[in-house]
């Protein structure tokens, strides 16, 4: 009976070291079945400041932006100069105002927005109100110190804008709630979910490509229009500080 | 001065209307939509003035507010003017219960016929266009203005009621 105690207790599952070499094992299979992909992912990092071409990547990224801003100049140069033979809309970083949203009606049928600047400091009907995101709607009127902007989820809201990626002209209308709609005066029109739309590049009242949102949902229309849900990208629901872009008319 | 404030107390306060109007503070809001705020006023002005008075306020609200939005094509008045009238013909209820609960159900009804008079102006300027059925889903404008304004009514109104009353 003592003999059979002092085998039992001698086994090798009960020593704690043979557990540990036991859980090593297991770990090491299992780096084996990985194929050492945790050791690789560790060296990723241990060797990421020493990598030969990182400081190579810098010097390529620094050169294509620096060619990026060119390329941008000569085709705002070009811009200008075909609005100019248009007589289009145009309008210089100098003819921005900033100001402040002292009132907003945001919900129900009055979509307005007033901003602490006026005529006094420049404020004009027409003027073209941005915030974070892109364009929030049109001074509608002017006091002294305050300017009164219609949303363009106003139902008094009518803009043109321009959808992109179909190349196409159409009219922005605002509904009174959050989502103004798209017409597009072609039923054939290809938008779909996710297609950007800015202001019109042939607008008269509004400068040229002004984010504005992206299609929500396209409507199933039996009308010789399609037309489509837009969501907003700037909110006026949250925005505090708004740019007022002058606008030569 | 107390007693001149004291007496001059509705008008003071028909004065905060569009302030309030303009401030539209979020924390009465319901899905960025507000109660309606010149029907708390008009209610228990016209309840203790009469028909005309509310009939008259009912214009002055609507061209004072009318001057503050920016829907030149649309207007507040024939809703508010209405109102004005038809409150002027309720009387005050003595039960206290049924009293705040009138006040609830009148406001909601009220703000119902203002918000279909004014969807009615914007359906018939669009009628023309195709799309004009596009207006349909801000109905739920019409709905969440009628809700917030019955919630909020009973309280309201009838603490204005109290003081227009001590006032005059």
């Amino acid at each position: 009976m003592l003999d059979i105690r002092r085998i039992s207790t001698n086994r090798w599952w009960h020593k704690k070291n043979n557990w540990a070499l036991l859980g090593i094992f297991l770990f090491l299979v299992f780096v084996r079945i990985s194929k050492g992909s945790i050791y690789k992912d560790i060296y990723f990092y241990i060797s990421k400041p020493f990598w030969p071409g990182e400081f190579q990547k810098e010097i390529l990224l620094k050169s294509k932006d620096q060619e990026s801003l060119i390329e941008l100049n000569i085709l705002k140069r070009d811009n200008k100069r075909l609005r100019e033979i248009l007589y289009l809309q145009e309008s210089s970083k100098n003819d921005i105002i900033s100001a402040a949203v002292i009132s907003r009606k945001t919900g129900s049928w009055w979509r307005q927005i007033i901003l602490n600047k006026g005529s006094k400091d420049g404020a004009e009907i027409g003027n073209v109100v941005l915030g974070p995101g892109g364009l929030l709607g049109i001074i509608n009127n002017t006091s002294l110190l305050t300017s009164s902007v219609t949303l363009l989820t106003s139902t008094e809201s009518k803009v043109g804008v321009w959808v992109d990626r179909v190349q196409m002209n159409g009219l922005l209308v605002g509904l009174g709630d959050d989502y103004p709609r798209l017409i597009l005066y072609t039923k054939d029109a290809d938008i779909k979910v996710g297609d950007f739309v800015s202001s019109s590049p042939a607008s008269t009242l509004l400068p040229p490509n002004i984010p504005i949102g992206i299609v929500q949902s396209v409507d199933d229309s039996f009308n010789a229009e399609k037309t489509a849900k837009i969501l907003l990208l700037a909110k006026p629901h949250v925005i505090d500080w708004v740019q007022i872009l002058k606008v030569k008319i | 001065m107390n007693k001149f404030f004291t007496k001059k107390l509705s008008i003071a306060l028909f004065i905060f209307i569009p302030i309030i109007f303009l401030c539209h503070p979020n924390w009465f809001g319901f899905f960025g939509i507000q109660p309606y705020w010149p029907l708390f006023w008009l209610l228990p002005w016209a309840m203790l003035n009469g028909s005309i008075h509310g009939l008259i306020y009912g214009l002055f609200l609507g061209l004072i507010l009318d001057s503050i939005t920016l829907n030149s094509n649309f207007t507040q008045i024939p809703g508010l003017v209405l109102c004005g009238f038809w409150f002027g013909r309720i009387k005050e209820n003595s039960d206290f219960w049924v009293g705040h609960f009138r006040y609830g159900l009148i406001c909601s009804f009220a703000s119902f016929l203002c918000g279909t008079l004014y969807f009615l102006q914007i359906v018939l300027k669009n009628f023309s266009d195709s799309n004009f059925y596009f207006f349909f889903p801000s109905i739920q404008n019409i709905l969440a203005e009628v809700f917030l304004t019955g919630f909020f009514a009973p309280l309201i109104c009838s603490q204005l009621f109290r003081l227009f009353k001590f006032s005059k």
